[in-house]
């Protein structure tokens, strides 16, 4: 028995160790500023309700800069060896014309039933990462030298947060082609950027990601945020027992009510942890959606309230209160 | 008697002092204020190019103490921006790191280590004119130009569990 003992809780130890859950890793894709793509012509103009509007045009700045092609291959590469392989913007816009075309097409065998797609579901088929890495760069001249002016900013899509960034000029040289200098504006700059990006996911560690919540009301609701609900023997307002869930289940009570009127509630910087134990008993990364989904189990266990979950990506979910 | 005593007290004392100043000399890798380095340009993929300053007895030794100094500055302290290059953050970000892993650094860094193997190319002949300063009569401060292989240097810490994979706990 005494030599099972330590073999019993040398496996436990291992099975541990295999089940441990790692955090959700965020996508990483390098795209474009509109600044870069604007200004050498990849944009499209068109009249928005009287209003003349100019948009990026990325696959056609894909297509047709090879300057552009070698840098964010240069990226990729390093990154990848990070352990971060980046999301290619052109193979993510090829992927989803292939995928509207296939949806259109795609019907049941036994009905003909097309595949259900709401407004909002097509809305969403856009390329999407959780880190975009806006990318811009000028090769520079001046008589016979050339040189590049290198900016790389790492954007949280759903904050908007400006969470890494590194910039600068290279050094201007006579005989270096300017692909060579782009390489080097590359690897001069990219150990910078990691080091932020480091800094960024080392806090995120220690005080739970950052994310944005939408608490909304349908039109149908019997209710507004400014009713009084029963809590703990209290009366009190619904937007006060929303908080006051928010503040209990957040990272160190972490967040900021940005904003809020009887029909909406606006939470930014809201920490929340990297991790959750499901009601299985089972350790599982957190997100937005499963965060918001605890407090919609919350709201319907205690006080009755059925809500929908709008998930928009890994950093943002809106909570519809009144039905499903 | 008495003169003996004294003669053992000065022996104890210069011994004492002697091992300190022996272990200042080990330690001297990880002293995050002792590095004078500066980027030389942008390295090949993969690879820094760095002048590194070191100090020794002799114009030898020194450039030993530079190259040494390339690679503890890559991991403690990181390199500073010049012109046209980037800031390269340190490797090691946790605070303490050369103490709390002070076993494997003396390895590392010892005569001859483990540290030379990620040096490529160095002016490794003692310099001469502004790169080679004579400090005091048997003390000099020389400048060397060192091509180090900074990622492989990362993956070896990271493989050792020294350094933080930027994709850790994820």
């Amino acid at each position: 028995m005494k030599r099972i003992l330590p073999f019993l809780i040398l496996t436990f130890i291992l099975v541990s160790i295999a089940s441990g859950q790692t955090a959700r890793r965020p996508t990483i894709m390098v795209v474009p500023s509109e600044q870069y793509c604007i200004s050498r012509g990849y944009s499209t103009t068109f009249v928005n309700e009287g209003v003349e509007q100019t948009i990026p045009d990325y696959r056609r700045a894909m297509q047709s800069d090879p300057d552009l092609r070698l840098v964010i291959t240069k990226m990729g590469g390093i990154m990848a060896d990070r352990g971060f392989p980046l999301k290619d913007l052109e193979q993510e816009l090829r992927n989803l014309e292939r995928q509207s075309a296939e949806l259109e097409m795609l019907s049941s065998g036994e009905t003909g039933a097309g595949i259900a797609e709401s407004p909002i579901d097509r809305l969403k088929r856009v390329a999407q990462a959780d880190i975009i890495l806006d990318l811009d760069f000028t090769i520079n001249e001046r008589g016979p030298q050339n040189w590049i002016t290198f900016n790389l900013r790492g954007l949280d899509a759903y904050t908007a947060n400006m969470i890494a960034g590194a910039a600068g000029s290279g050094q201007p040289s006579t005989s270096a082609p300017p692909d060579l200098l782009l390489e080097e504006a590359v690897l001069s700059y990219m150990d910078e950027f990691n080091g932020r990006l480091m800094t960024h996911f080392e806090d995120m560690f220690r005080i739970g990601r950052q994310v944005s919540i939408r608490v909304q009301v349908w039109d149908s609701a019997f209710f507004d945020l400014y009713d009084f609900f029963n809590y703990d023997g209290y009366d009190m307002e619904l937007l006060d027992i929303i908080e006051y869930w928010i503040e209990d289940n957040t990272v160190e009570g972490r967040y900021s009510l940005t904003d809020g009127s009887n029909n909406f509630l606006r939470f930014d910087q809201v920490r929340i942890p990297l991790f959750t134990v499901d009601p299985r008993g089972r350790e599982r990364a957190m997100d937005t959606r499963r965060f918001v989904s605890s407090l919609a189990s919350y709201l319907r266990q205690n006080f009755n309230i059925d809500s929908h979950i709008h998930q928009r990506g890994l950093g943002e979910a809106w909570l519809i209160l009144g039905e499903r | 008697m008495k003169s003996k005593v004294f003669f053992l007290t000065i022996v104890a004392v210069l011994i004492f002092f002697g091992c300190a100043s022996r272990r200042e000399r080990q330690i001297l890798y990880s002293s995050s204020y002792n590095y004078e380095i500066q980027p030389a340009g942008v390295g090949q993929d993969g690879t820094k190019a760095l002048k590194v300053w070191g100090y020794g007895r002799s114009p030898e030794d020194a450039v030993k103490t530079a190259k040494r100094n390339a690679i503890a500055a890559s991991i403690f302290q990181g390199i500073p921006a010049g012109p046209g290059v980037g800031r390269t953050p340190a490797i090691v970000t946790e605070h303490n790191a050369d103490v709390k892993h002070a076993e494997y650094f003396d390895e590392f860094f010892k005569v001859g280590g483990r540290y030379l193997s990620f040096i490529t190319l160095s002016t490794d002949g003692p310099p001469s004119g502004r790169d080679r300063v004579r400090i005091e009569r048997n003390y000099y401060k020389v400048g060397v130009y060192v091509q180090i292989m900074h990622d492989n240097l990362r993956r070896e810490l990271e493989n050792a569990g020294i350094a933080r994979r930027l994709d850790h706990g994820f």
